[in-house]
């Protein structure tokens, strides 16, 4: 890849040296991708503010050599989600996004329909009533775009169809376990009902930003929610970062109250 | 050139070239040159060296560098006391200080939020700032926190942390540096410049 044009989105950006930054992005064409770019911390940067984490540009890079890190050459913003960044619970919530597709992706591994639901997902953040719904269809898409789809209608131990009671999900074996299997297993398991096991196979299937239509509420939306925290930790071997209480509350005035959601 | 004097140069280069924007070369070339100078020049710059870090400390209210426990700034009676310029490092306060663009009191929070990071109001001196604040006397916090995603999840948690005490907080404007073509502005500052344009007097 001695030169790259693509769209990426900008997953972080640390400062380096004297005034330089290093990125770390996923773009469209190369996947997961990490560049210098020179003086982009100066005043009179021709990158600005282009190179700010969770912006969508269009990025050209060269890469000397395969294994050093690339560089900057052009980078142009295609669209900045600038709602995320005048709420605090909005920028934890894309902080999140951005921290796992940069855990659970490769280097140079491009993945067309990981780098849509990243753009969709941020695009969503900035419009929706209920940014933690967005987050809990966003992992389970990115799960399911990254080799991780969790399993949700037959038995991952025995094979055997699940049918519509209630079921077990098991975080180590990467989808839901019968109720036969679950006494012969000694791993964690979570109880997931109908509607919980419906919701992901629902969410897994619709695209954004249609899929930010749906809803989970109340026991549906809990049991979602730690499954997916439990499977995240599984595959990843760290939990994702919670959004801090002094962000939490910082958030929009159009968003359901976290209570009221959840009840 | 012994082993010995080669040695010592070779530590010297080594810890010049620790210092932020010094490569090998440059590192090689600043070795050379304190070799050559007279032993007076050289050892001045060591004696200031080890006078900055045993003598200068951080000022007990506004945390900028000082050799006291309060800084010049905080000691000047001609400053507005009014007034308290929240920046992230000491560094933006001397540019600051230099342009002489602000004649109030500062505060350095050494840092900024991080959602990303993980850094959090703690991490950073901005309980210190509301105590500041809380102690009354104060109108208005300019918060000059850089224009980057921490900078700005730095200022909206200060902007909801101060407002309650009743005090104006501001940001600090974006937009168009001072001699630029505006044709060669990036998109984001454009954007910036022109959501916080103002009426002209």
């Amino acid at each position: 890849m001695p030169l790259l044009n693509s769209k990426a989105v900008i997953l972080h950006s640390q400062r380096w040296g004297e005034a330089d930054r290093i990125i770390t992005g996923f773009s469209q064409r190369a996947g997961k991708i990490r560049a210098i770019a020179y003086g982009a911390r100066k005043l009179k940067s021709r990158f600005g503010g282009v190179l700010e984490p969770f912006n969508l540009i269009q990025l050209t890079l060269f890469e000397r050599t395969p294994t050093s890190l690339a560089r900057v050459s052009q980078a142009e913003l295609l669209e900045s989600f600038s709602a995320i960044r005048e709420h605090l619970h909005l920028m934890g919530q894309a902080a999140r996004m951005a921290t796992l597709v940069k855990a659970i992706t490769a280097d140079h591994d491009p993945n067309e329909a990981l780098f849509q639901a990243l753009v969709g997902g941020l695009r969503a953040l900035t419009t929706t009533p209920d940014p933690q719904g967005v987050m809990l269809v966003f992992q389970i898409h990115v799960l399911d775009h990254a080799g991780f789809r969790p399993e949700m209608g037959s038995c991952t131990t025995c094979g055997s169809s699940l049918g519509t009671a209630r079921g077990w999900f098991a975080p180590w074996s990467g989808g839901m376990i019968c109720a036969q299997c679950r006494h012969t297993q000694s791993g964690p398991c979570l109880s997931m009902a109908p509607g919980s096991i419906a919701f992901v196979n629902q969410a897994k299937r619709l695209p954004f930003p249609v899929v930010t239509r749906l809803r989970a509420t109340g026991q549906v939306r809990r049991e979602v929610e730690e499954a997916l925290d439990a499977f995240i930790r599984t595959i990843l071997g760290t939990p994702l970062p919670e959004i801090a209480s002094w962000a939490a509350e910082d958030e929009p005035r159009y968003a359901l109250p976290v209570s009221s959601a959840r009840s | 050139m012994n082993d010995r004097t080669q040695s010592a140069l070779v530590r010297l280069t080594r810890e010049l070239v620790r210092l932020p924007g010094i490569g090998q070369k440059t590192a090689q070339r600043l070795a050379f040159h304190l070799m050559k100078v007279d032993k007076d020049e050289a050892l001045r710059l060591a004696q200031a060296i080890q006078d900055v870090k045993e003598r200068v400390t951080f000022c007990v209210q506004c945390r900028n560098m000082t050799e006291s426990t309060l800084c010049e700034i905080c000691q000047d009676p001609k400053r507005d006391r009014t007034k308290i310029l929240v920046v992230e490092e000491p560094s933006t306060l001397h540019a600051i200080e230099h342009s002489k663009a602000f004649n109030g009191l500062y505060h350095v929070l050494f840092g900024a939020l991080s959602p990303l990071e993980g850094v959090g109001p703690s991490d950073i001196r901005a309980h210190e700032l509301e105590n500041r604040v809380k102690a009354g006397g104060i109108e208005e916090v300019i918060i000059a926190t850089n224009p980057t995603i921490e900078g700005e999840a730095t200022a909206i948690y200060l902007t909801k942390l101060l407002r309650p005490y009743g005090v104006r907080v501001s940001r600090i404007a974006y937009g168009i540096p001072v001699g630029m073509d505006i044709e060669y502005a990036d998109e984001v500052t454009l954007l910036k410049s022109i959501e916080g344009r103002r009426e002209c007097p």
